[in-house]
């Protein structure tokens, strides 16, 4: 298949079917987790054309073509984010880390906070019609079992002000 | 020696983890890798008839099929060796390993181990404690006591694993007997996954020629982890030599051999390097999660609300298998410290762990401890009600004062329950409950020791100044890696900036006794001022390892009160939780960012025992199978979550510090339960706390039928918070 990966192009030997999980650890970014394997704990997250997929469920067939950020390609040239959470020690074990920081990274860049694609007044965004589009609701997608969340909620506040 | 704390440094770990460059177990890639899955047992307890491996082999790309015959390895186990690494003959749980595929790919393997058909001749079961440990029930394990190991006898009851008693019955009997006021109630908890949130997961190598064996595996106590290897597989544990990778979240689950054994032996059967990792499926329904209990308690006061009676049994389900708990008495400490923080004139103790055929149970944050804190704390809130005193009141007077020995015996150097107690009651922010729901308040106490372990710690010089800090036990993520650099840091008068700490290879250090028991920041930080000291004092050497065995001068423990605020809906028995207080008792606190993340992470992972998590064993299978199932709190579902930090504690060693991983989960359930009590008159005795069970002790008339009844007078009335009413 035929995709870009984090701004580089990529021909990689996939099947459809498989996970985008997959596909993008074996060219190389492990940074995407495995945890779930369900869609539930966003470990696997990448941005697939903008907007944060759980990789796990992402078909490689739907991402032909598609522009694919992975949590290196993400903060390979922002330090505010890796700071961001560095500052706020918004990490333990960091086996959720990457794809916090996926997350974390979309909440800043979102295309449209009322109703754009994955705005969070979006049908179906995170804060629902209407919702308040607040971190909590945008990061509810990304299990932590190990901070309690206040950290990684301070650190996404600090990164999302900066922009 | 005092220690320099640098409150705004970054964790030695931050920038890789935050740019996906740490290196997990699954992310480890060798020459000549392989892939293995695990064929599992769909019976709870059955004879192995037959295993038909035939069509799996057809499969292009499966290379083995193993079954136990292939295996040259003997049982293993953290204490009881009693695990086999494929079931032999019968399997006792569902979900146990029976077979492994090993193929070019991963799918490949899966697919091949969906190939594989197993014939079971079907045996009657035990899956509950109070089943297991009946006279006449079905036999687990032929002859237990058989294992090496073991601590049951043949005139044991037929499946006990363990049995542990503190105390004499007959004078805590007698003590009750005088009481002026009686609680006997028992409390109820399930199993519960640890939830880490990366799978269990091996890679293994083995060089025939060389003779050695090499492995990447997430464990928390490397160098035991080699001890056990050794014995299971045969193996001089010098040719054993485990690789450093992160550990993608512990909380107890990260310490038993688990993927490691079968790993081992598919590499050596295949002569390539294997990667065997678990689907998170596979990790709910056959790893090794927390013990449901069943625990009765009895505790009575004298008329002046002081304890003088207490006896607790707990029926614990340890599951198939003994052989993942790590105590040498086999038992859950955590069970034995009931009502700790308090005086009783007499207290009787028993916990009696049951062989059963379900998944084996292993450690969890804290083992026994959120069991019976909910359990004790409970009864403690119900005796309060019985002799007319508040909660707060029957605790103020009950507390251990400095000087005074509880029933454990231990004198403690210091008590600060009751200097917990009122900073918690201080720092009281009322909730506002939304309009038509009912505010209740509840608190719960808990107290933890903290001892010192066994380490071992390496300090070199670098060619550009810098020192290599080499240490011999994993950060499982706690910060442990982050509080050496800090305290040499701050005994060596040096930027932590030019301190490298490293994770070292086992065999390069001489040993480690690994993570737990809430005791790594005080081990690690001593091991690191004696290092600083010998840094200081050496003569020519660029290069020094220094290995401490901590003895603590004197007992130290920890307190931690918990004041929970709820809001019930009357007419649907929901349950909100609006504001969790957590009140920790401290002596230094090294890294303050990592021991804020301890208590933020221990109260969610208390909610998520308290209102969530249940892995459904009821008949014996893991229902909960999946992250879904299985619910973790995310961020959405915590209250405002407020700490305060009682400083000035006298905590162990030289750098003084005290626990905290182990100690802010415990005591969350009890403190909700509490609320709900308050909120409602309703005593649920059951985690999860569910509205259900809230609504149907509600609505006792109704609970049965259909249909959506009006709010009884009861409900709608309530009793004051604090709990003052009788129940419904
Ligand atoms: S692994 Fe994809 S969401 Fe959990
Ligand atoms: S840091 Fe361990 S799961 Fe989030």
């Amino acid at each position: 298949m035929h995709f870009r990966l984090n701004g580089q192009t990529a021909d990689v030997d996939a099947e459809p079917t498989e996970p985008l999980l997959d596909v993008v650890r074996r060219a190389g970014c492990t940074g995407p987790k495995e945890g779930c394997w369900i869609g539930v704990c966003g470990a696997c997250t990448v941005i697939v054309d903008g907007l944060p997929v759980s990789a796990c469920l992402y078909l490689a067939g739907m991402a032909e073509d598609a522009d694919v950020w992975t949590v290196e390609g993400l903060t390979a040239d922002d330090p505010a984010l890796v700071d961001a959470f560095a500052d706020a020690a918004a990490l333990q074990c960091g086996f959720c880390t990457p794809g916090q920081v996926t997350t974390a990274w979309w909440v800043a860049h979102r295309p449209d906070v009322d109703g754009g694609p994955g705005g969070a007044r979006s049908p179906g965004g995170a804060g629902g019609p209407g919702g308040d589009p607040d971190v909590a609701a945008l990061m509810a997608g990304n299990l932590c079992r190990c901070t309690g969340y206040q950290a990684i909620r301070a650190a996404v506040e600090t990164y999302r002000a900066g922009h | 020696m005092s220690t320099v704390v640098h409150p705004s440094d970054v964790r030695v770990d931050a920038v890789r983890k935050i740019v996906g460059a740490e290196e997990y177990a699954g992310d480890v890639s060798l020459e000549g890798m392989v892939h293995a899955c695990i064929v599992r047992s769909s019976e709870r307890h059955a004879r192995i008839e037959a295993v038909d491996t035939s069509a799996a082999l057809t499969i292009d790309g499966v290379l083995r099929v193993v079954t136990a015959g292939d295996l040259d390895c003997a049982l293993y186990g953290r204490i009881v060796r009693d695990i086999p690494v494929l079931a032999v003959d019968k399997v006792r749980y569902l979900g146990e390993p029976v077979a492994a595929v090993v193929a070019t790919t991963r799918r490949l393997a899966e697919l091949g181990a969906a190939a594989v058909v197993v014939e079971y001749g079907p045996l009657p079961a035990v899956v509950t404690a109070d089943a297991a440990l009946e006279p006449d029930a079905p036999l687990v394990h032929e002859a237990p006591w058989e294992y090496a190991r073991a601590v049951v006898s043949p005139d044991d009851p037929p499946n006990l694993q363990s049995r542990a008693a503190r105390g004499t019955r007959q004078e805590a009997e007698a003590a009750l007997a005088g009481a002026a006021h009686v609680v006997d109630e028992t409390y109820v908890t399930p199993a519960g996954h640890q939830g880490y949130l990366e799978p269990q997961c091996c890679v293994a190598r083995w060089n025939a020629e060389a003779g050695s064996l090499e492995l990447w595996i997430p464990n928390k106590t490397p160098y035991r982890l080699v001890e056990q290897l050794a014995a299971c597989l045969g193996r001089p544990a010098a040719s054993i030599e485990l690789h450093p990778v992160a550990i993608g979240g512990d909380f107890g689950g990260k310490g038993s051999p688990m993927a490691g054994p079968l790993c081992a032996e598919l590499s050596r059967l295949v002569g390539r390097p294997v990667r065997l990792a678990l689907r998170y499926a596979e990790d709910l329904a056959a790893t090794n999660p927390r013990h449901p209990t069943s625990i009765r308690v009895r505790m009575g006061c004298d008329t002046g609300g002081r304890l003088v009676g207490l006896v607790v049994d707990a029926q614990v389900d340890g599951g198939a298998y003994a052989g993942y708990k790590p105590m040498p008495e086999v038992s859950l400490r955590g069970i034995g410290h009931a009502a700790s923080s308090y005086r009783v004139d007499a207290a009787y103790v028993e916990s009696r762990i049951a062989y059963t055929n379900t998944v084996p149970k292993g450690h969890a944050r804290a083992p026994g401890s959120p069991q019976i804190t909910f359990a004790v704390e409970s009864a403690l809130d119900e005796l309060a009600l019985r002799s007319g005193l508040s909660p707060w009141e029957i605790r103020r007077r009950n507390v251990l004062r400095t000087g005074e020995t509880g029933h454990e015996g231990v004198r403690y150097a210091e008590h600060r329950a009751a200097e917990v107690l009122e900073r918690a009651e201080r720092s009281i922010r009322p909730a506002t409950a939304p309009a038509g729901t009912r505010h209740g308040l509840g608190i719960a106490l808990y107290d933890r020791p903290t001892g010192l372990g066994y380490t071992s710690l390496r300090l070199t010089a670098r060619a550009d100044g810098d020192l290599d800090v080499g240490v011999a036990v994993p950060d499982t993520g706690t910060g442990s890696h982050t509080v050496v650099r800090e305290v040499l840091a701050g005994a060596l008068a040096l930027d932590p900036a030019c301190l490298h700490v490293r994770h070292l290879p086992t065999g390069a250090l001489p040993g480690d006794q690994g993570v737990g028991g809430s005791r790594v920041t005080a081990t690690l930080s001593s091991a690191a001022l004696l290092a600083a000291e010998r840094w200081q004092a050496r003569g020519g050497e660029d290069s020094i390892v220094v290995e401490l065995r901590g003895e603590a001068e004197e007992p130290i423990t920890s307190y931690c009160a918990q004041v929970a605020q709820v809001a019930v809906d009357p007419t649907t028995g929901e349950l909100t939780l609006l504001d969790l207080l957590t009140v920790v008792d401290v002596g230094t606190v090294v890294h303050p960012a990592s021991h804020q993340s301890q208590v933020d992470g221990g109260a969610t992972m208390g909610i998520g025992f308290a209102l969530y998590e249940d892995l459904e064993l009821d008949d014996g299978q893991v229902w909960a199978s999946n992250l879904g199932e299985f619910k973790l709190p995310s961020v959405r579902d915590l209250p405002s979550l407020q700490t305060e930090v009682l400083e000035g504690g006298k905590g162990v060693g030289p750098a003084n510090v005290k626990s905290i991983g182990e100690l802010v989960n415990p005591p969350v359930a009890a403190a909700i339960a509490n609320a709900v009590f308050a909120a409602t008159g309703v005593r649920l005795r059951r985690v999860p706390l569910r509205a259900e069970d809230l609504w149907e002790a509600l609505y006792p008339a109704t609970a049965a039928a259909p249909g959506r009844p009006a709010v009884p007078a009861a409900a709608a009335a309530g009793p004051a918070p604090g709990g003052s009413s009788e129940q419904p």
